[in-house]
């Protein structure tokens, strides 16, 4: 089933063979992929099918029961969350994740601050680190400008997610790991999300792993879809052979 | 009038110490979800200790204060966190209440036992020089400690808005899981955070000892002043506890004389079920909402 990767091109991603057993229940069984670089996976399945373990298992903040994941060649079992970040991984939240009394552009320079500097210029130095005009083009790029000096916590739920990613993508990540991005937010914002997400996939080759419910939004972004489906991969392919698939539909269906 | 004037310059000046020790009520709370009802302990022990290097140490008194702070930091900060909070805490905050509220009775009784039950002298940092300015007296003491106090509480804020150890202690106040995942050392900004209560308490201490004497029993209303200014403020504001430090210390000085000197210490408490009935989230505080 897994899609083999071709040989010369290292993953960013690797799952081999997780399994992550809950007392009597096993809720993820067996699971393995690669990830390309410059890969827009999107993991999808109904709720209750493991997606949610299997990320965090991927994040290094669940041992899995059997099997192992590695970034860039390098497991992440029990790494840290923060040294996680030092390895080129983001990630955004299911639930929102800004700083809500301090303004997008601080929430933004501290997604990216702790990768620079000694402790004594952490101490001392200025806050913005010298990164307010990295920050600023993200800000830009994610069409927050005018909401730049504004309390995050004051912006629409959707605007927050957007800040978010920006947030996600400021340590210049090689891979993002995306926890249903498109969970409360309005069919507008949602295609402007995609669009940003697919323009920063496309200008800076960065890869991601997209979880998600929306069957649409998973569709028009990514460029590969692995199915789960009670803790087990179902389906794997393009968008299109996803929608055509019949195993799918029947998970998806309750058939 | 003249009275009114001196009146609000004492009250400002002893509201600005009682600001010090909600201030660092405050912080501890957003950091670490700790409510230290020993805070009021925290500010009285420190003068023992600077106590300590003058008779004990023979040391003068700005080096006594060094050694004070040196062993508060140590003591308040470091020991309290590793051997209180962090054990406690896992249970829950009401446990960890409860440790505070022990560890105050135990500081008390530690240092009326280990020290003595009587006042001790403290010396002053500040001339006792006395001005009569438009016919009101105002105390070089009082306005020195409001200065000291204010610059204290001044940097502070410079520090938490300008610096980026001080944006990541307050990411983390705001929201510590995605601060770790963004790479900030979460833990060690909690420990920045006990450490700069620490030496707010001992700057609180070393201010208001010369003119209360340093005493065993200084803690118990200290801490509840430092609590209710923190309430009334907004728990989670720093300027919040300035203001609510401030306004006590006034309300405190003014109560004293307009209304009845018998009831001065209950104004405070008024003050506090007004703002819990009218506006719980305090006068400059925001409804506490936290997303994880």
């Amino acid at each position: 089933m897994t899609m083999q990767p071709q040989a010369h091109i290292k993953p960013v991603l690797s799952v081999h063979n997780i399994s992550k057993q809950f007392g009597g229940i096993r809720a993820v069984n067996n699971v393995s992929f690669d990830v390309l670089p410059g890969e827009i996976l999107g993991l999808i399945g109904p709720n209750g099918s493991g997606k949610s373990t299997l990320f965090n298992c991927i994040l290094g903040q669940l041992r899995p029961t059997e099997g192992h994941c590695a970034i860039k060649g390098r497991a992440t079992d029990g790494v840290r969350p923060a040294d996680l970040s030092l390895m080129g991984v983001g990630r955004t939240f299911q639930q929102l994740s800004v700083f809500p009394k301090m303004s997008v552009l601080d929430n933004v320079i501290l997604a990216g601050q702790e990768h620079e500097g000694t402790m004594f210029s952490r101490l001392f130095s200025k806050g913005d680190a010298g990164l307010t005009s990295k920050a600023e083009q993200l800000i830009d790029f994610f069409r927050l400008t005018p909401y730049r000096n504004t309390e995050a916590g004051s912006l629409s739920y959707g605007q927050q997610k957007l800040v978010d990613a920006a947030m996600a993508f400021m340590a210049g990540p090689d891979i993002v790991l995306l926890d249903e991005p498109a969970g409360g937010v309005n069919l507008t914002m949602l295609g402007y999300l995609k669009d940003r997400l697919t323009t920063y996939n496309r200008e800076h080759g960065t890869t991601f792993v997209v979880i998600e419910h929306n069957m649409e939004f998973v569709m028009s972004l990514c460029t590969r879809i692995i199915v789960l489906a009670q803790g087990e991969v179902i389906a794997e392919g393009t968008p299109d052979q996803i929608r055509s698939n019949q195993m799918v539909i029947d998970a998806y269906l309750g058939g | 009038m003249a009275e009114l004037l001196q009146l609000l310059i004492s009250g400002l000046a002893a509201g600005s110490i009682y600001a010090l020790a909600a201030v660092g009520f405050t912080l501890l709370w957003q950091a670490s979800q700790t409510i230290n009802f020993a805070q009021g302990e925290f500010v009285m022990l420190p003068a023992f200790f600077v106590l300590i290097g003058m008779t004990v140490f023979g040391l003068p008194l700005w080096l006594s204060i060094v050694f004070g702070l040196a062993l508060a930091l140590l003591i308040l900060g470091v020991a309290f966190k590793r051997l209180i909070v962090e054990p406690m805490l896992p249970h829950g905050t009401l446990p960890l209440v409860i440790a505070t509220i022990a560890l105050g009775l135990l500081m008390k009784e530690s240092v009326k036992e280990f020290y003595g039950a009587t006042a001790q002298p403290f010396p002053a940092i500040f001339p006792q020089t006395v001005y009569n300015v438009a016919g009101a007296s105002v105390s070089v003491q009082d306005i020195c400690n409001l200065i000291v106090s204010m610059l204290a509480i001044g940097s502070l804020q410079l520090f938490l808005n300008r610096t980026r150890t001080g944006r990541c202690m307050q990411a983390t106040a705001q929201n510590p899981a995605v601060a770790e995942v963004l790479g900030v050392n979460v833990k060690r900004m909690v420990l920045y955070t006990f450490l700069i209560n620490a030496a707010l308490a001992t700057i609180a201490s070393v201010l208001i000892s010369p003119i209360y004497l340093a005493k065993f029993s200084n803690g118990e209303t200290l801490g509840l002043v430092a609590f209710i200014a923190a309430i009334v403020g907004g728990f989670n504001q720093i300027r919040g506890a300035l203001v609510g430090g401030l306004l006590i210390g006034v309300i405190d000085n003014l109560s004293a004389v307009y209304v009845s000197s018998e009831y001065r210490s209950a104004m405070p408490l008024i003050l506090l079920i007004a703002i819990i009935l009218l506006r719980p989230q305090g006068l400059l505080g925001t409804p506490e909402g936290r997303t994880v």
